[in-house]
């Protein structure tokens, strides 16, 4: 009697948290919604008030959006992305290694740095940057962008592979050593490949954040190099409407995201938590 | 013949040298690029932040000198400070402590177990892989008086719909809203990481001990993941002092200054009005507040499980 009656109680409670969750998601899934609905709703009725919940579906948002050089914009997306994860991992890396790896010149302050830097708000970076890009003509360019980039991508990227070279032991090292192999070889071949599997989550995540990144190109950025971040900010009218094309822009930034979510979503998962917990 | 031999054998002892220098000092070969690049872009900027906040620089009139404390001295007597501080901290602490208590709870609900619960975490992180404009964009629409979904609610329920970015008590609780919307499921994915760690047999000790699951709850599990918990706190509390286009993009800050935080009002006031070198002051005693934050967090939160 007692058991059946704890049963039931269990399962209500168990009905109870996936209700909970649910409802959640609900929450989480309104925002979306409105971004996908809105983007393929026709302009009048993107904007009409009251909201219009069910309008003729239609491509125009888009065809506006192309019509004003977002296509380009998505492109110097790709551009300055593929860039700057690019070199972030290239000079990353390495220094992940390193300061798994132990002692060598300069670990303590590398270490307080990595810290120290995390903390600091972007904008103190960005406004001697300004002037310093001004001087060296950077400003509106790739180089200076992917520069400007890296001061919040590379000390991510430092703290996270390291501690996804510290899983990987260092008596397979040892032992190839043993057998005449050198630092680099061992490091290319043995370290490099195990830690494989973290280094694509933390590739995965820098270039989420740098395709989302929004302050650095709105203040280095120009016009020939301006990312949809920032392109599709031009479609906010004074009044705040014109939501159609302003939506149809949202939804190109999210999807390629997404996709890359739901492929990767085990290595995502993994690569944000351990990013902070081992940090 | 000897003699034709000898420079070679030298040159690939020199090589060889060569190599096993690199094979010493490989972990410094490997990090240096890395800190020279850092150092370029973030200790050289923070440095001429510093020394600029000491300066009247500014693009309007070319040259500049140092003034000394001034620029100190006048955010000192600024009346617009006062509120820019407030501002800062309210912005901070309403979303530290709402998205870290509302990601706890999340947290524990995904520990339920069923089929479906992997898809249903991973949509949870779709939020935080969405770029802030986006947020901010969609949250707008959500909060617009004409054709946002918000007000069309609260109408069909006949509840009154306030000016929610017009009015000055109510811009800062909008901005919190639309970012807790990628805050607590940020909050929620770490904790989960940290309460799957969390031994059963402690809890199931808890429970036979006649403990309430309240009790086992937050005498057990809270106090296992504290570690955890402290960075998700910090962290938080770092993106909160950033939070720009939330802000930027729903209210600009206002009316008037009502939802001005430091980081937009550094981006005034040296991008728009073009005075960096008072940008610059604000810059250092931003850090500062950030630091004197941090340090308080060390000293009044458990790290320790």
């Amino acid at each position: 009697m007692r058991m059946r009656m704890r049963r039931r109680r269990r399962k209500g409670i168990l009905a109870l948290r996936i209700l909970l969750l649910l409802i959640g998601l609900v929450l989480i899934g309104i925002p979306f919604l409105w971004i996908v609905l809105t983007a393929f709703k026709e302009p009048v009725a993107a904007d009409a008030s009251p909201p219009m919940f069910i309008s003729p579906l239609t491509l125009s948002n888009f065809d506006s959006l192309f019509q004003d050089g977002y296509a380009k914009s998505l492109l110097n997306s790709v551009i300055i992305t593929t860039l700057s994860t690019g070199f972030t991992l290239i000079f990353g890396i390495p220094a992940g290694y390193a300061f798994a790896r132990g002692r060598f010149r300069g670990r303590n302050f590398f270490g307080a740095f990595l810290l120290f830097s995390r903390m600091v708000p972007p904008v103190i970076y960005i406004i001697p940057l300004f002037l310093f890009f001004h001087e060296l003509n950077l400003i509106g360019t790739f180089t200076g962008l992917t520069l400007a980039y890296l001061t919040g991508l590379l000390p991510f990227t430092v703290w996270m592979s390291a501690s996804y070279f510290q899983g990987v032991p260092v008596e397979l090292e040892d032992a190839a050593r043993v057998d005449g192999c050198g630092r680099l070889r061992s490091f290319i071949s043995i370290s490099l490949p195990l830690a494989l599997p973290g280094i694509v989550s933390v590739g995965l995540l820098i270039g989420i954040a740098a395709w989302g990144e929004y302050f650095i190109p709105l203040i280095l950025g120009g016009f020939s190099t301006e990312p949809a971040t920032v392109g599709i900010v031009n479609f906010v009218g004074i009044d705040g409407s014109s939501w159609g094309p302003m939506a149809a822009g949202a939804l190109c930034l999210i999807v390629p995201v997404f996709l890359a979510t739901l492929v990767a979503q085990r290595s995502l998962i993994d690569g944000l938590t351990s990013g902070a917990l081992k940090g | 013949m000897a003699t034709d031999a000898a420079p070679d054998v030298r040159a690939r002892n020199a090589g060889a040298r060569v190599r096993a220098y690199i094979d010493r000092h490989f972990l410094a070969f490997a990090s240096w690029p890395a800190l020279v690049v850092m150092l370029a872009v973030t200790a050289v900027p923070f440095v001429a932040t510093i020394g600029m906040g000491f300066t009247n620089y500014n693009l309007v009139q070319p040259g500049w000198r140092f003034i000394g404390f001034a620029n100190f001295v006048e955010l000192w007597h600024d009346p617009q400070t006062p509120q820019i501080i407030f501002n800062t901290f309210y912005i901070v602490i309403g979303l530290t402590v709402l998205s870290t208590v509302l990601g706890l709870l999340l947290a524990l609900l995904m520990r339920t177990a069923f089929p479906g619960i992997r898809i249903v975490r991973t949509l949870y992180t779709l939020p935080i892989m969405t770029a802030g404009i986006v947020v901010a964009i969609t949250w707008r629409a959500m909060f617009n008086n004409e054709a946002g979904w918000i007000d069309y609610f609260l109408q069909s329920l006949h509840i009154p719909q306030p000016l929610w970015l017009g009015d000055p008590h109510l811009a800062i609780p909008v901005v919190v809203i639309a970012s807790l919307w990628t805050a607590v499921p940020f909050q929620a994915i770490l904790l989960f990481a940290g309460l799957i760690t969390v031994p059963r047999e402690l809890q199931q000790a808890a429970e036979v001990d006649g403990a309430s699951p309240f009790r086992v709850f937050w005498h057990v599990t809270l106090v296992h993941i504290r570690p955890v918990f402290f960075i998700v706190v910090l962290l938080r509390l770092i993106d909160a002092f950033r939070l720009f286009e939330q802000i930027q993009e729903l209210t600009t800050g206002g009316p008037g200054i009502a939802s001005t935080p430091f980081s937009l009002q550094i981006y005034d006031t040296g991008l728009l009005y073009q005075r960096l070198g008072y940008a610059a002051a604000m810059g250092v005693v931003l850090v500062l507040l950030v630091a004197l934050t941090v340090g308080i967090i060390f000293l009044i939160l458990p790290r320790r499980s």
